[in-house]
């Protein structure tokens, strides 16, 4: 294994010589595949997770942990169980040293347990061999947690979990790459101020819309991620489209436009709120009432649900959806739209309907724009997570077992028989793209933003 | 002293100041960790009446679940209602609780609970083969979850020979059966058997938290 | 002593004449193949044979099974008395008394030395010897001396079986039972309080019959009359399979005969004959006539959680040491609590 730095000094990623071309008939328990940061000692190692899981043993995670009755449910709710049939995928096993770990230091019984060594410390043996279950194979779309008869938030916990694998520097490299990227240079694709700039302008052409960057004040920050940023920047046009269509005072402000969070999907809490804070800061400097967030899923639990938190006090303004903004606006009669003609069905981000509370939106938008809305079986809150989301997209060791979680997705899409499949997420969007080429699929996910703002109309006074 | 009155006296003390003590300290030492404030604007306003939501709804799967769950849900709700039957509506169990509590309430004839009862134990034993054949059980199980099994097992069998016999003198089964309970109360507070605690506070917590995002609860 | 009628005094007195008598001896003097010699020697033997000598002692007791004996009807007490037994000492029912009875004692005791049968009512106080005295003498002192020329020793009644009432808690005389001070010799124990009439006469036949001690369950009971619980021969326990029972004296499943065990029946853990001998020859039993079993034939049956209290209740302990375990663990919950709080901090230092 080499480690690469670049001359910044940065840790860019390890390089990891795996074979995984050759028969491995022969084999009969595969190496256990992880990925290393930093010249940490073992020891330092766990000693950095345990430091790290401790700070995520408050009362919630504890009544959680005590709670599990091993049932086993958990895995019948898991895309990454029921497309592959492997046991070790049960969501709560995923947690198992963090759960460990709470009991013999956090617990009630904790003292009992190391007195009566009913409880081993964690390994880094154990660390290692749970990295694949708790990034390759959990995009924490919170299925698990609706199952859970004893309501245990098992996504929550996993997000919590990765706190203390981080800080061991025992996380996927590509995801920790992407992490830095975002921590330092401010987007995880690093794309820079000027960058989004350039582009910004770029789409104020093709789209012939009037952008608003850097404004002084405005009462609507819009925000975007750098997914859409570098690969769907039709999104950015929208945007301004619809904003405009509304007649809003709005701005995208170049010191503070990333919605994305890598810092939450990696595990990094202090980088999490250090991103965090760059979009907190910008709104409050430009006075706004309402902070716009994208097509994004994360990007909604990320401020909407937990920035307050990152702030360390209630946000000083709204945080919306692009896809609750949309309904608003729809409902209202302020936007207009023309209904198309095909049908169409809807791929909810898990982050924004089922963990974040805004399932209805979309479907007041869906209900103004289609003729012919058709929702899946199964779908809403209850949908198959599109196996692309919490960071899984970007850890290449894991295609092969996104490829087949996708599969449960395309029977759900393949049985509306619709024309378009929409989202509002533009990671679940390139998932899509990624899994149309991988399976030279019918569908693909388009944009739900992009398709209203094709199709408006003038609204009446 | 003989077994029985060992069983009825001190044991059964020792095993209620033991289940008070050690249920207190198994909540509390969860309660009073650190809890964290909740920033976030709230959709709906949570608190209670989310968590006695969830409290309630949790107990039924989501039709989305539902054929992938059917038979261990199923197992569980036999259990625990076979469970509840034979322990609050046999009548000698019955005055056990009067003489505790001062409650009466009326029970069901003996044979209507030996049936309960025998149905229960079958139960018992199919959801012991699950966790020991299921992947996914054979995988996540542990000490607790066998132990537990047993404790709560114990007690309905060592209930059912009574009527039974098997050549062996009354007292001594009445008094192993109370033996029985007594572990089962013993072992209730440090194992996985306290979820009947952490059932409402897991599922309320997640509750509240869910019905504030406005989620899917 | 010449006043106890010989084998050759009932026989005239039933009516039977001497031709006839000496008749029986010829008989008898053919049949063991004995020259006709012998029979005038076997005439004078069965003549002079004599009953089994009975020495009852009475010490803690409320005279109770005296009185439950008397009510005996097959046999009767004057049947027992005169024709199988020779009842050479009880308290209440012999004629002498003073010195007169405690010679009749002592003579009894050295005429049969070895032979005699010895039954005792009352438990023995070892607390002080001066609780209860006989002549002068402690129960204890009475007992040991009297024993120890016996065949065998029957304990009449619960308190000389368990220690009975004066036994229960707080046993301020130190009762004790015939059990734990006579260990040399065969005892029976006829437990009850009383025990039933024909219970007792009924041990004494079976042992006086076969001359050697009854099959004994670990109590030391007879198995005959002791081996079943009351619950298992209940004529009410149809009713308790059914779940029909009286919730209180008078109420409807009372009147309509219905199972007593809520209101404190012991007779799933009580062993006696009282369902299937019953009471005044046959007549009834306490559950037949409406009141819970009280399990008097049980050791310890005073103390065994309240006669109204179902065999199935427990005892739970006072409201304080319930108050105390409350307050133990909210003090435990609290402790772990804390120290969980001040690991993490120090965790997350290291870290």
């Amino acid at each position: 294994m080499t480690d690469h730095k670049d001359d910044t000094g940065h840790h860019a990623y390890a390089e990891v010589e795996l074979d995984i071309e050759s028969e491995r008939l022969s084999i009969k328990k595969p190496d256990v595949r992880f990925d290393r940061q930093g010249d940490l000692s073992d020891e330092e190692r766990v000693t950095k997770a345990m430091a790290h899981f401790a700070k995520d043993f408050g009362t919630t995670a504890a009544a959680y942990l005590d709670a599990c009755v091993h049932c086993g449910m958990c895995a019948e709710a898991c895309h990454y169980y029921v497309a592959t049939g492997d046991p070790q995928y049960t969501p709560i096993w995923k947690l198992e040293p963090f759960k460990q770990a709470y009991k013999r230091e956090a617990g009630p019984l904790a003292p009992l347990y190391r007195l009566l060594g009913l409880k081993k410390k964690v390994t880094i043996e154990q660390l290692e061999e749970w990295q694949h279950l708790l990034y390759d194979s959990c995009t924490v779309c919170g299925r698990c947690s609706l199952i859970c008869p004893m309501g245990i938030d098992i996504a929550a916990l996993v997000g919590m979990a990765r706190h203390g694998m981080f800080k061991a520097g025992l996380i996927p490299h590509e995801l920790h790459a992407v992490a830095t990227k975002a921590e330092e240079d401010g987007s995880p694709l690093g794309v820079t101020p000027q960058l989004f700039q350039d582009r910004l302008e770029w789409m104020e052409d093709e789209h012939e819309v009037d952008m608003n960057i850097d404004k002084e004040q405005a009462d609507v920050l819009a925000v975007i991620s750098s997914i859409e940023i570098q690969k769907y920047p039709d999104s950015m046009g929208a945007t301004a489209k619809v904003l405009n269509a509304m007649g809003e005072n709005w701005t995208f402000r170049t010191d503070g436009f990333e919605a994305t969070n890598f810092g939450l999907l990696s595990g990094n809490a202090d980088w999490q709120k250090d991103i965090s804070m760059r979009v907190i800061d910008a709104a409050i400097k430009v006075g706004a009432k309402t902070v716009l967030l994208p097509e994004c899923g994360h990007a909604y639990m990320a401020l909407r649900w937990m920035g307050g938190n990152m702030y360390g006090k209630p946000l000083p303004f709204k945080v919306l959806h692009i896809s609750e903004y949309l309904a608003d606006a729809l409902n209202s009669g302020k936007l207009k739209v023309k209904k198309v003609e095909k049908s169409v069905t809807f791929h909810d981000p898990c982050q924004v309907s089922r963990r974040g509370g805004a399932t209805q939106a979309p479907r007041d938008v869906l209900k103004h724009l289609c003729s012919d809305y058709r929702e899946m079986p199964g779908g809403g809150d209850y949908n198959w997570c599109c196996g692309g989301g919490g960071g899984v997209v970007t850890i290449h060791r894991a295609d092969e077992l996104r490829y087949k979680v996708f599969k449960l997705k395309m029977e759900q899409v393949e049985a509306t028989e619709a024309d378009t499949l929409l989202s509002s997420c533009a990671n679940c969007r390139q998932n899509f793209d990624d899994c149309q080429s991988h399976y030279d699929w019918k569908y693909t996910a388009d944009s739900l933003l992009e398709l209203v703002a094709e199709n408006l109309e003038e609204a009446n006074a | 002293m003989d077994l029985l009155e060992f069983a009825r006296g001190p044991a059964l003390q020792v095993a209620i100041y033991i289940f008070i003590a050690g249920s207190l300290w198994r909540v509390l030492g969860v309660l009073w960790l650190q809890k964290k404030p909740d920033h976030s604007a709230a959709r709906h306003s949570g608190g209670i009446g989310g968590a006695l939501k969830v409290i309630w709804s949790r107990g039924f799967t989501a039709p989305a679940f539902k054929s992938r769950t059917m038979y261990p849900k199923t197992l569980g709700y036999a259990l625990h209602i076979g469970l509840f039957i034979t322990v609050f509506f046999f009548i000698p169990h019955i005055v056990f609780f009067k003489g505790l509590f001062g409650l009466n309430w009326p029970g069901l004839p003996n044979n209507v609970i030996y049936f309960v009862g025998v149905v229960t134990v079958a139960i018992g034993i199919a959801v012991l083969i699950r966790r020991m054949t299921h992947p996914v059980m054979k995988l996540i199980s542990n000490f607790d979850d066998y132990f537990s099994w047993f404790v709560t097992l114990l007690p309905l069998a060592t209930g059912l020979i009574m009527p039974i016999r098997f050549g062996i003198r009354y007292e001594t089964l009445l008094a192993v059966h109370i033996l029985s309970v007594a572990l089962l109360l013993i072992w209730l507070p440090f194992g996985k058997l306290a979820h009947t605690y952490f059932v409402f506070i897991s599922r309320g917590t997640t509750g509240s938290i869910l019905v504030r995002r406005g989620a899917k609860t | 002593m010449k006043d106890i009628p010989t084998l050759g005094d009932i026989l005239q007195a039933r009516g039977v004449s001497r031709r006839g008598f000496l008749k029986y001896c010829s008989a008898t003097a053919s049949l063991l193949a004995l020259p006709p010699a012998m029979v005038p020697q076997i005439a004078n033997a069965l003549e002079q044979a004599r009953r089994p000598s009975v020495i009852w002692l009475s010490f803690q007791e409320c005279t109770g099974c005296t009185e439950s004996l008397t009510r005996s009807s097959s046999p009767t007490l004057e049947g027992l008395i005169f024709d199988t037994i020779s009842l050479d000492y009880h308290h209440t029912l012999q004629a002498a008394a003073g010195e007169a009875a405690e010679a009749a004692r002592h003579a009894a005791m050295e005429e049969n030395n070895g032979n005699y049968l010895v039954l005792v009512d009352g438990s023995i106080p070892l607390g002080n010897p001066g609780f209860s005295t006989i002549a002068g003498m402690s129960n204890y002192d009475m007992l040991m001396e009297t024993v120890e020329g016996a065949a065998a020793v029957v304990a009449i009644g619960s308190c000389a079986a368990f220690g009975g009432i004066p036994g229960a808690n707080p046993n301020p005389t130190g009762a004790v039972s015939v059990r734990d001070l006579v260990k040399d010799k065969p005892v029976i124990n006829v437990p009850g309080c009383p025990p039933i009439p024909m219970v007792i006469t009924g041990v004494l036949a079976q042992y006086l019959t076969f001359g050697q001690l009854p099959e004994l369950d670990r109590h030391g009971r007879p198995m005959a009359f002791f081996g079943q619980t009351i619950h298992d021969r209940c004529y009410r326990r149809p009713f308790y399979e059914q779940g029909k029972f009286a919730e209180t004296f008078d109420d409807e499943g009372a009147r309509l005969g219905w199972c007593l065990f809520k209101l404190g029946c012991k007779g799933p853990i009580t062993y006696n004959a009282c369902a299937t001998m019953k009471w005044n020859s046959g007549t009834s039993f306490p559950i037949e006539a409406g009141h819970p079993c009280l399990g008097c034939s049980e050791p310890g049956f005073w103390d065994k959680g309240g006669f109204y209290n179902a065999v199935s209740t427990g005892e739970i302990g006072s409201g304080t040491a319930l108050a105390g375990a409350a307050a133990a663990g909210v003090a435990i919950g609290a402790a772990a609590a804390a120290m969980s709080r001040a690991r993490q901090k120090k965790t997350i230092k290291e870290g």
